[in-house]
């Protein structure tokens, strides 16, 4: 069954056409890598996935609701589909185990010794069980980051999208945020969709690579045959690009 | 005769009712502030949230509120509004009067403080399942808030200044019972002054070493 499914969607801002006829398929426990150049709509993509942006034609399904239809309560959806911001998003008046506890807490109502138990073995998970108490100012990019991936994980969601988790932060700091990234991938249950410049993740992790550019899909293939092969003329030019790096 | 003039101004008994005064000023200042962080915080929220229509109609009386003179609105409520048939007494008119003015001004400070939190503390709390209430009662206002007592406190010091314009519908709060203490007798005048400056000083100081005070905390 998909997870995630777009059907001729169009997204406007403004005059602006960003989601050009976009139609893409994501199974229960897929892991999907989003590549193309800068302004190619990818981030507008994922973003439409959990409502962050609306879209204006097309159906979008996820999780079986239809986020075009102005009934679909979005906040059912969000508990199931949890996101990654490239800029983290944790709460500033919350310790690292508050904003982990917060949302389980209103929203799925779990018992506090529960939730508790849950946080730290998250904290764990992420290698931040010392920092439970710190406020997310004393903490660096990449723990916050962490931080921010143990929140989402905490609702236990179906899906999790990342928008460039790791295009914030130091280079040393990126290999610690993408080993819990593979962790979960691993996790054969669960769908992530990804967006990233880090090619060896996408390489390693990805069962599907996606290429965009120009708000349209242009290459949708298996992980392998996307990198050894790439079908696309503008594909392949930002695959020699990103490589000469 | 200077000198027995600051004594008899200060004869117990005009102490006494120039502080009764003062209870008074810091009663109308402490109802109508309670009151406008209320009504102030809703409407900045109305404001900020953008609801189609209701919100720019909330907007526009609320900027013409925040354009009228304080004066005005108290001769408003005292002096027009019984002509309508609403007769209010005059503590209640001053409070009215002053709560509907604050209101307006502490609901911009609270629309700007909502606008400088980040957009993404709004996304985080709703990409992770939050409502609206809950991302603002939760999330938003309290950081918010931080950012905005030192401006609301600055605003409280107007306000415990403007409640002397009440005496311009003859309220007895304090400026006006020092005027009725130096009219019995032009050597008053003075000394009475010099009290109400140094009275009215130490209330605002007070204040604003408060409004300092969080300034440094939360650097």
């Amino acid at each position: 069954m998909s997870m995630i499914e777009f059907k001729d969607v169009e997204k406007y801002y403004g005059d602006f056409h960003a989601l050009k006829n976009v139609n893409l398929e994501i199974d229960a426990g897929e892991t999907v890598v989003l590549i193309g150049p800068s302004g190619s709509g990818k981030s507008t993509l994922i973003r439409t996935v959990n409502g962050l942006e609306e879209i204006q034609q097309g159906q979008l399904l996820v999780d079986g609701f239809d986020l075009h239809d102005p009934k679909t309560d979005m906040n059912k959806i969000r508990k199931n589909v949890g996101m990654v911001f490239q800029h983290f998003n944790l709460y500033n008046n919350k310790s690292a185990i508050e904003n982990i506890m917060l949302a389980p807490r209103l929203v799925l109502k779990r018992d506090e010794a529960e939730n508790k138990r849950i946080a730290m073995e998250l904290l764990e998970k992420v290698g931040l069980a010392d920092k439970a108490a710190n406020m997310p100012s004393e903490l660096s990019g990449g723990q916050k980051q962490r931080i921010a991936i143990a929140r989402s994980l905490a609702m236990k969601p179906k899906a999790l999208l990342f928008d460039e988790p790791t295009s914030a932060l130091d280079p040393e700091m990126i290999g610690d945020v993408l080993d819990v990234m593979r962790d979960i991938a691993a996790d054969s249950s669960m769908t992530m969709l990804v967006v990233t410049h880090e090619m060896s993740f996408a390489k390693a992790v990805a069962d599907r690579v996606i290429f965009m550019a120009d708000g349209q899909i242009l290459e949708d293939s298996s992980t392998d045959s996307f990198f050894k092969n790439p079908s696309e003329p503008r594909a392949q030019k930002f695959l020699s690009q990103v490589a000469n790096h | 005769m200077v000198t027995l003039g600051i004594l008899s101004a200060f004869s117990g008994d005009n102490i006494n009712y120039l502080l009764g005064g003062l209870v008074i000023t810091v009663g109308v200042s402490v109802i109508s502030v309670i009151i406008s962080l209320i009504v102030g915080s809703i409407i900045g929220i109305i404001q900020f949230e953008e609801i189609p229509y209701f919100s720019s109609f909330v907007g526009t009386i609320n900027n013409i509120i925040r354009n009228l003179p304080l004066l005005l609105i108290i001769f408003f409520v005292y002096f027009a509004l019984p002509r309508i048939g609403i007769h209010l007494p005059i503590f209640l008119a001053t409070v009215i009067a002053m709560s509907t003015f604050e209101s307006a001004m502490l609901a911009e400070i609270v629309r700007g403080g909502l606008a400088s939190i980040d957009i993404g503390q709004f996304e985080g709390a709703r990409a992770n399942g939050l409502n609206n209430m809950e991302t603002m009662w939760y999330i938003i206002l309290p950081q918010a808030y931080k950012k905005m007592i030192p401006p609301i406190i600055s605003q409280l010091i107007s306000l415990v200044k403007d409640t002397s314009l009440a005496s311009g519908i003859v309220l007895a709060e304090m400026t006006y019972r020092g005027q009725i203490v130096y009219a019995q007798n032009s050597t008053y005048i003075v000394p009475v002054l010099v009290m109400l400056t140094v009275v009215y000083f130490l209330l605002n100081y007070g204040l604003s070493l408060i409004a300092k005070w969080f300034d440094k905390k939360l650097a």
